[in-house]
């Protein structure tokens, strides 16, 4: 007898023995999620109008999500260990973590689930509200600039559809905000929160350089984390766990890598919605990021080579191309808004590869990757942030940068003038701060943000045609 | 070469018909509840005034928030492009525009030759737009017409802390009680919004000349405020609610000039 949301599921590429074969856990989580016929319907409406589902690579990534989703809402049920880490992520540690456990022969879930349920609720059933809601009726109220991303994982936990973790690491070397909503959430559930601090004040124009004391202090926390994770999973994360955590995610960072080339093909060959969709994995995901990934990803780039091969793309061949900072997560529709206005959006900021370093002097793991990051520069300062778009805008050659203003991000809502400025000033190409959130479309949808961007694109237009005048 | 430009904004739906350079006619009407009714009505009402009809225009572009819903224009284009192109047709020398419609307001930075260098716009808040400004002088009971002629007698503006339309209203409340005089109320609100746009368009930066249209700048009590905030002269078009319809009927008549080149 055929399950109500067959029509979704196969619409996001699941065979008809995998759903078979799955759906004892599909019935509990789209139960635990209340997720009912009607909802199955307007998804696949969802769905067609805004992805790419003729792409079979989509589809697979649509699926490797919506499994990502069930693992997460199974976690606790199914006897695993649950890790929660926050976004923006420094990569690494929730991979070794995940490697760790492996190696330990302990089962554990580890993963961000608010960006997990961006990438579903939000992608796939626009059905993200309610727990918006839940979260701001939870501790984090409305009106008060907090992040939505929080909120989210606040109304999550609020509703019930993602379990009380057994260990927390918050993201608060880059922004106080994430440990503070788990700190909320610590008092509220009891779990174990350990927070990851760092500091981004840095003098402006420091970058490259960095003080000592931030990759020795940034180190140390990232080791108090691994020594954490020892004391409450009894796995140890070591030298032999990040190595194995670097040769699990090697494949999937290769065929990322493929991918953010074929985008840079003109015309665009597929929308930056459905490269966002295999970019965010590393962010969510430390299970089926790693085990259906690669496959998913690889099968799109495959696609998107025919693609570029014909000259085919979903802007107009010369259109003005964009680096964008930072696409919605939740909400599709903004992204093609940006499309339909003409603008090739070739890459996010985040998935431009950092240059090769020289080999670290440092020896412990925290250290080794907290020098990393600094020379990075993404968590090294906003200067350290605008160094970076400047040389992506210079060596990408683009027309413009999409700069996502998310007002109520403590840290990116500061660099929407500053880069917007610095950028400006050294490369000579426009940036358009646009107010959005990234997570949360309740107050910027694509219509509200139409004319921004459509004056952008007209904008750029000129300017190119003016340059080949 | 007859063509025409349709701005459809929040509060009013405005047209202007050119035949080549010289600007035939423009007619300006209350957008109301129908876009598609309110464009074809202010067109053929420009179009009567020329003694023309629709089957004379050979180019038309719409703009304005109201944009795709004129079915008959051949071109769909931005406020902020049009307005370039409007205001650097009637002062060739400007570097910003302010343009305050009823549902935005906005900062144009030109350069130089009617393209746009840089723009900013607040769409979201009702702060800063004259909507805000028609709440105010509802709450004051003035005729909107009369508001920035009045603001100019103020002896002591009151200070207008909010910076939301509501919280605005409630602190006008708040004032009348107190038996602050109704000219020093309108001064301080139209100090309130001046500042705002200010603030908002620093990004761009406020370069001469600075050209204020859009049907606040009507208001020769804003005029003043933003005057006095941004510490420049400010120049308004004999016609500023025109300047977005005047821009689309600019570069309608490019378009076709490029459409016949071509053939």
């Amino acid at each position: 007898m055929a399950n109500y949301y067959d029509a979704l599921l196969k619409l996001c590429g699941f065979e008809d023995d995998e759903i078979k074969r799955e759906k004892s856990r599909i019935d509990r989580a789209f139960r635990k999620l209340e997720l009912g016929p009607e909802d199955m319907k307007k998804a696949e409406r969802w769905v067609s109008e805004n992805h790419d589902v003729e792409l079979l690579g989509v589809r697979k990534l649509l699926r490797a999500w919506l499994m990502e989703l069930i693992d997460l809402e199974l976690a606790r049920e199914e006897g695993k260990k649950i890790v929660y880490y926050g976004y923006p992520s420094i990569p690494g540690p929730g991979m070794a973590i995940k490697a760790a456990a492996d190696l330990a022969g302990v089962d554990i879930y580890c993963g961000c689930p608010d960006v997990v349920l961006c990438h579903t609720l939000g992608q796939i059933f626009n059905k993200l509200s309610p727990v918006l809601e839940a979260g701001e009726q939870n501790g984090l109220p409305p009106g008060h600039g907090l992040c939505s991303l929080q909120q989210i994982r606040n109304g999550g936990l609020a509703k019930g559809i993602i379990s009380v973790p057994d260990l927390v690491t918050g993201s608060s070397y880059y922004c106080d905000m994430g440990s503070k909503a788990d700190e909320l959430l610590h008092e509220r559930y009891g779990h174990r929160a350990i927070y990851v601090d760092g500091s981004m004040d840095s003098r402006w124009g420091e970058y490259p350089d960095y003080q000592p004391e931030r990759v020795e202090f940034l180190g140390a926390q990232l080791n108090k984390l691994f020594a954490t994770v020892s004391e409450v999973l009894g796995v140890e994360v070591n030298t032999q766990a990040w190595d194995k955590s670097m040769d699990t995610s090697r494949a999937l960072y290769s065929a990322l890598g493929r991918l953010t080339r074929l985008m840079t093909a003109d015309p665009v060959p597929v929308s930056y919605v459905e490269a966002g969709l295999a970019l965010q994995l590393t962010a969510g995901s430390t299970g089926r990021s790693m085990t259906e990934g690669p496959q998913a990803v690889s099968i799109l780039c495959d696609e998107v080579e025919k693609r570029v091969e014909r000259g085919v793309g979903v802007v107009e061949k010369g259109a003005p191309t964009v680096l964008i900072l930072i696409a919605p997560f939740s909400d599709p529709s903004v992204i093609r808004m940006i499309e339909n206005a003409g603008l090739a959006i070739t890459t996010g900021i985040y998935s431009v590869p950092p240059k090769k370093h020289p080999p670290t002097t440092y020896t412990t793991l925290g250290e080794i990757r907290a020098e990393r990051e600094m020379r990075d520069g993404y968590y090294h300062s906003n200067f350290g942030i605008a160094k970076r778009v400047e040389e992506a805008v210079n060596d990408l050659k683009v027309d413009g940068v999409l700069w996502g203003y998310i007002y109520n991000c403590r840290p990116l809502a500061e660099t929407s003038h500053t880069v917007k400025k610095w950028v400006e000033e050294n490369t000579g190409v426009p940036v358009l701060s646009l107010e959005i959130d990234a997570y949360d479309s309740r107050n910027y949808s694509a219509a509200a943000l139409r004319t921004r961007v459509e004056a952008f694109a007209e904008m750029l237009r000129d300017r190119k045609a003016s340059a080949k005048a | 070469m007859i063509v025409a430009g349709v701005d459809i904004g929040a509060a009013t739906a405005k047209a202007v018909i050119l035949d080549g350079d010289e600007l035939l006619a423009f007619s300006i009407i209350p957008t109301g509840f129908s876009v598609a009714r309110a464009a074809e009505a202010v067109t053929e009402d420009a179009l009567a005034k020329s003694r023309l009809s629709m089957g004379n225009l050979e180019y038309i572009i719409s703009t304005g928030y109201g944009r795709r819903a004129v079915r008959f224009s051949n071109k769909v284009l931005t406020e902020i492009i049009c307005h370039a192109a409007g205001v650097s047709s009637v002062v060739p020398q400007a570097g910003t525009i302010i343009d305050i419609g009823g549902q935005d307001s906005k900062v144009i930075g030109l350069d130089g030759n009617g393209k746009v260098r840089d723009f900013v716009m607040n769409d979201k808040c009702a702060a800063g737009t004259g909507r805000f400004l028609e709440v105010m002088a509802g709450v004051l009971g003035v005729a909107i017409s009369e508001a920035g002629a009045l603001s100019l007698l103020s002896r002591e503006p009151c200070s207008i802390s909010s910076t939301c339309t509501v919280f605005a209203e409630s602190e006008m409340v708040s004032l009348r009680a107190e038996g602050k005089s109704r000219e020093d109320m309108l001064a301080g609100i139209h100090k309130a919004m001046a500042h705002r746009i200010a603030i908002m368009g620093q990004s761009v930066g406020f370069r001469q000349e600075v050209v204020f249209a859009g049907g606040v700048a009507k208001n020769v009590g804003m005029k003043k405020a933003l005057e006095d905030e941004i510490g420049l002269e400010i120049l308004v078009p004999e016609e500023p609610q025109i300047m977005g319809a005047l821009g689309a009927a600019i570069l309608a008549k490019a378009e076709l000039v490029k459409m016949h080149q071509a053939s």
